[in-house]
């Protein structure tokens, strides 16, 4: 599955901060005045991965695992301890011009827009820095503002948007060279539950149209469901998994959940089948067995109880991530 | 490149008006210190005839011309810049194909120029009502000349302004640094005095370090005080200059670049 003209290269790649750390409290200001004490943090710890040609690869690992890191170093922000990358075939810290017009890197709450001004203008300045002929300009735009529905939006000074309004430009702006490479650190954060949707189906459109490689993060799995077939799991700055989203959870939780719904809510005692879970729709209990049991264990049920309804779910990818991490 | 700066000077242009208020605070502050050391030289040289053969009307025109200079040659990048590093929204300027500090940073000084212009002339121009002042010494020839010795004067200013900020990726106290700079400024530039007036041993010192050329050198070159010989070596001097800051301001950025670790953004 891997080969050397893949997009992203990433080999044994390490990140290690100099943080000035000291006690709270006057006494401990004033020592670490004259002898300051520099604790090493390791942020990424020699992660090795590829991405493919038009993947969408998620990123995932709970807060302070490396993730933002390890993106500013493959956008070519950081330069790395150790290891190297290699993105579009240029190692990212150089900062080619040539490699900087190919990728993007949208931070969740970073703009590239200038604030006091609206967005067209500052797409205007994007036009002229990316070298962006007047027709490729106008039709990647016309394109962005039919899939983001910018409208109005352009044309109102940025403070004076919404977040979620602002959002939509900053991915305009992020986008407007058309990028083969995505790079996109929590780029739905903040967004309500709609405009969430439409960034996923926007990013699913932008790749399905130019066959864009896209890496990204969230604490969202409703955007690494909807997008991301492969994901990237880093803890401690540690590669932990690099695999399918299913496989992962046929490793991680090889068990279902069972849903019943039981005749006038009848009183029954659902521990004998599997392990009591809080948190069914519509008060439906739920118990949790082993995958390979569930045949047996529901024509138990069917048999023994008064079942008005039942069902069988995988669990949910919030449960099967946390355990992932934990592990 | 014509593309990338003009849209640059719109942008930076459009965000200038934006503080226009702020601006105007800098400019009034900016004029406090010439106006005070012209008051102050004016009313010397009035009780003594002259200061070292620096008559009343030599020291108005002197001030006045360096009000002018001053703005010309001036460069804001501290403000502009530093707290893009400190603050990490310096990550957006370099996640662009271009140089953050020669294009956005440069075009920011120079619509602020623009702009301070706006509000100087006016001022300038009461002032020169109020002294009448005799400009006879200027040429045709010394304006000509003054406008390299400006662009010059004000790119090693520029670049010198840019080594310090960035300073900024390795300490906070990078606007301490600045006012240590803007001290040399005002004694070894010339604009707490005249520079003839220093002692014998810091002329020395000031005709060698960089402060005289963006300030004291092209407001004598305007005002016809220079002969040929001086004229040519201090041309040359600002090539050396030019030549170091451009050289020191390479390295520093991207042994900066190096350290540059993006916080928050």
């Amino acid at each position: 599955m891997s080969r050397s003209d893949d997009p992203i290269l990433v080999d044994r790649l390490s990140k290690t901060y100099k943080v000035p750390e000291r006690e709270g409290g006057f006494g401990a200001a004033l020592r670490g005045f004259f002898r300051r004490k520099y604790n090493d943090v390791r942020a990424v710890q020699e992660v090795s991965f590829q991405i493919g040609t038009g993947e969408i690869v998620g990123f995932l690992g709970p807060n302070g695992a490396g993730k933002t890191t390890t993106l500013k170093m493959l956008a070519g922000l950081l330069h790395p301890t150790a290891g190297t990358a290699r993105v579009l075939g240029c190692i990212p810290w150089e900062r080619r011009a040539g490699f900087l017009r190919s990728i993007t890197l949208v931070m969740g709450q970073r703009n590239r827009l200038a604030w006091d001004i609206p967005a067209v203008d500052s797409f205007l300045l994007y036009q002229a820095v990316y070298r962006l002929s007047d027709a490729d300009y106008t039709s990647t735009l016309k394109e962005l503002d039919e899939l983001l529905e910018l409208g109005p939006l352009m044309r109102k000074p940025v403070r004076n948007l919404s977040l979620g309004e602002r959002m939509k430009c900053e991915l305009a702006a992020a986008l407007l060279h058309r990028p083969k490479v995505l790079f996109l650190d929590e780029p739905t954060i903040g967004l309500d539950i709609s405009s969430q949707a439409r960034i996923r189906a926007f990013l699913k459109e932008y790749n399905r149209r130019t066959g864009a490689t896209i890496l990204l993060t969230s604490h969202y799995m409703a955007d690494v469901t909807a997008l991301c077939e492969r994901i990237i799991i880093i803890h401690h700055g540690r590669l932990k998994y690099d695999g399918g989203l299913t496989e992962l959870s046929r490793r991680i939780a090889p068990f279902k959940i069972i849903g019943v719904d039981l005749i006038d809510n009848a009183e029954a005692d659902l521990s004998v089948y599997g392990t009591l879970v809080n948190g069914g729709e519509g008060g439906k209990r739920q118990v949790q067995v082993r995958a390979d049991q569930v045949a047996q264990i529901t024509a138990a049920m069917l048999a023994n109880l008064p079942v008005l309804d039942l069902t069988v779910e995988d669990p949910p990818i919030e449960v099967v991530i946390e355990r992932a991490f934990q592990e | 490149m014509f593309k990338i700066i003009a849209r640059m000077w719109q942008v930076n242009w459009a965000l200038q008006w934006q503080y226009r208020a702020n601006l105007l605070m800098y400019v009034l502050y900016g004029l406090v210190s010439p106006v005070v050391f012209l008051s102050v030289w004016r009313s010397v040289a009035a009780a003594q005839g002259q200061v070292a053969g620096l008559t009343v009307n030599d020291f108005t025109v002197y001030y006045l011309a360096l009000l002018i200079i001053e703005n010309l040659t001036g460069e804001i990048s501290i403000w502009v810049l530093a707290y893009k590093v400190q603050d990490g929204t310096l990550s957006g300027e370099l996640l662009l194909p271009v140089h953050p500090v020669l294009t956005n940073t440069l075009m920011n000084n120079l619509a602020n120029k623009a702009l301070t212009f706006v509000v100087l002339l006016p001022v300038w121009g009461l002032l020169y009502l109020l002294f009448r002042p005799d400009f006879s010494s200027i040429t045709a020839a010394s304006l000509l000349l003054t406008i390299p010795a400006v662009l010059l004067g004000f790119l090693i200013n520029f670049l010198l302004g840019a080594m310090i900020t960035c300073a900024s990726f390795w300490t906070t106290q990078v606007y301490s640094l600045s006012e240590f700079l803007f001290g040399f400024q005002l004694l070894l530039g010339g604009i707490f005095v005249p520079l003839t007036l220093l002692p014998a041993v810091a002329q020395k010192i000031a005709f060698v370090l960089p402060f005289h050329l963006f300030l004291y050198f092209p407001v004598q070159l305007v005002l016809g005080r220079l002969t040929p010989e001086q004229i040519l070596w201090n041309f040359a001097l600002q090539g050396l200059w030019l030549l170091l800051t451009a050289l020191g301001f390479r390295w520093i950025w991207s042994a900066g670049l190096k350290r540059y670790s993006a916080v928050g953004a």
